[in-house]
């Protein structure tokens, strides 16, 4: 009798597991259904990056470690060991650059502030995320970027501020390869610079339904010894009705 | 190693010759090609487009939108005067301006740089004429617009019902909501800085302007667009504009980047020769 009944228990117990799990797999299956990780997603099961985002942190100041100034936060880095492989004759340029930083850095003159750089400035983006393109939306001068999930890179060299995004899925990591960058942008107020040689990968990764794990892999022959990588959370933006404004920094006399 | 650049000169000449070319086919072309089977003056396909579009079913999208995904042309110009004019209502084509604002209109070409020159972003209707392209993506609760000229002004267009932003925040392009009748959407735009133009001819508007935005599907390729303006510290009555977009059927068409803001070297220019900078509407006390 207490044999049947602990085996009815563990029958039922095996019953609502059983169904339980297959719950969870329907979820998944369905539209922007969180799996038990919480993250969302895509009708084809890819993570839904769809949101509004931010970084958190001082890198668009330093992307080293560094102390506090006037109006610039202390902060740690983003530079995985914080060690950045200049040739020596570019440290020379980047040392100068940090000496001029006040007027030198281009984004002092609201022109677009490049990739990654863009990914860290103060300010929140938009994440509008379909099959085909993946468009990140900035509310800093109202950029755009556009991510190409099908097609090539062009061909040759072509300078632009913001580059060429052509993205992939590596699992549940959206992986976005860009070239094509002009040498006019800088990686922080603090003079860290690349030339138009830059070729950088991002590396998207789900870590939790609000956070993404955002890292960037620099090359640059021209300018660094060997590849070098950016880490940092992204936070989704949760207050209610959170939504863009304007940023139009060469709209102010 | 030289390498190409779509900024600076090079983009300046290629524009130069897209503006001869244009014109030159434009001239050339002395009988007004069709839109959708429609007339490509903008009241008569406006007239042809309302008809042609209840005959229409387009398809959805996956959550039951009507679907009007796609990359868009403006194929018939944007004149804002003359016979060709987008003004649809008040019929005849004239801007409804408050005797003032007549004036002002006039004051702005001869004195003020529009601000389109260095590339303030625009707001509806300018932008969805400006030249080359524009992407609507939909999603849910929600679509954008990206434009390709301009610097990329882009809009994102609220389909959840959330309410307006505070008139405390004011916007270049505006604070956009959406809704859906029937096949139409319908954009309604408000929260405007009121310190740009409609088009380079000086036409302007205030900071209580409200625009009405409809697109309707024709046919598969075309919408039927018109904004409707409702500026009461402007103009004596809300005024129309229609025309058509028209989807670009390249295959794989991707708009490449365009560094209007850093590739700007009119401003400089025309501050030397005397033009200022707009300052926005002088309102009469």
């Amino acid at each position: 009798m207490r044999g049947s009944a602990r085996h009815r228990i563990v029958g039922l117990s095996v019953a609502v597991f059983c169904l339980g799990s297959l719950a969870l797999l329907q979820a998944g299956g369905q539209t922007n259904a969180a799996r038990a990780d919480g993250v969302r997603r895509t009708p084809d099961g890819k993570p839904d990056f769809t949101g509004i985002w931010q970084a958190m942190n001082s890198a668009a100041w330093n992307i080293q470690d560094h102390v506090a100034e006037k109006g610039v936060p202390a902060g740690r880095g983003i530079v995985e060991g914080n060690e950045i492989p200049y040739r020596p004759e570019a440290l020379i340029k980047k040392q100068d650059n940090y000496k001029n930083r006040a007027t030198a850095d281009p984004e002092t003159k609201c022109f677009m502030p490049g990739v990654p750089r863009i990914m860290y400035m103060p300010y929140p983006f938009q994440i509008a995320q379909g099959p085909k393109q993946i468009s990140i939306l900035f509310e800093y001068i109202h950029t755009v970027r556009n991510i190409f999930m099908e097609g090539e890179h062009y061909p040759g060299h072509i300078d632009m501020w913001m580059g060429d995004s052509r993205g992939r899925w590596d699992g549940d990591t959206l992986v976005v390869d860009i070239s094509h960058f002009n040498d006019q942008t800088w990686f922080d107020r603090a003079g860290n610079f690349h030339s138009d040689a830059l070729h950088v990968v991002e590396r998207y990764t789900p870590a939790g339904p609000d956070h993404i794990r955002y890292e960037a892999t620099i090359e640059d022959p021209q300018v660094f010894t060997r590849p070098w990588k950016m880490s940092m959370l992204l936070y989704r933006h949760k207050e209610e009705n959170a939504q863009l404004l304007e940023y139009e920094c060469f709209a102010f006399p | 190693m030289k390498h190409r650049t779509i900024d600076g000169a090079v983009r300046a000449a290629i524009t130069l010759a897209a503006v001869v070319c244009v014109s030159s086919s434009m001239l050339a072309q002395r009988k007004p090609r069709v839109v959708a089977g429609c007339p490509s003056t903008p009241a008569a396909f406006h007239a042809c487009a309302v008809e042609k579009a209840k005959a229409f079913t387009p398809a959805r999208t996956p959550d039951g939108q009507p679907n009007l995904q796609g990359i868009y042309e403006t194929p018939m110009g944007g004149a804002l005067q003359g016979p060709n004019s987008i003004v649809v209502d008040p019929p005849g084509g004239v801007i409804p301006y408050q005797p003032w604002a007549k004036a002002q209109k006039a004051e702005n070409v001869e004195h003020y740089i529009d601000p389109y020159t260095h590339c303030l972003p625009i707001t509806a209707p300018r932008i969805m004429l400006s030249p080359r392209t524009r992407q609507i993506q939909q999603y849910a609760g929600y679509l954008t617009i990206i434009n390709e000229s301009g610097g990329h002004p882009f809009r994102v267009v609220y389909l959840d019902g959330r309410p307006h932003l505070s008139p405390d925040i004011k916007l270049w392009r505006g604070d956009s909501r959406g809704r859906w009748e029937g096949n139409t959407l319908v954009i309604e735009t408000t929260n405007l800085s009121g310190l740009h133009w409609f088009g380079a001819g000086g036409d302007f508007f205030s900071d209580a302007m409200k625009i009405t935005e409809r697109l309707t599907p024709v046919d598969a390729d075309t919408l039927d667009y018109t904004a409707t303006i409702d500026d009461p510290k402007v103009s004596t009555r809300p005024w129309t504009v229609a025309f058509a977009l028209e989807r670009n059927m390249e295959k794989g068409y991707e708009w490449m980047e365009e560094g209007c803001f850093e590739s700007d070297r009119d401003t400089a220019d025309l501050l030397l020769t005397g033009f200022l900078m707009y300052p926005g509407p002088r309102f009469p006390k």
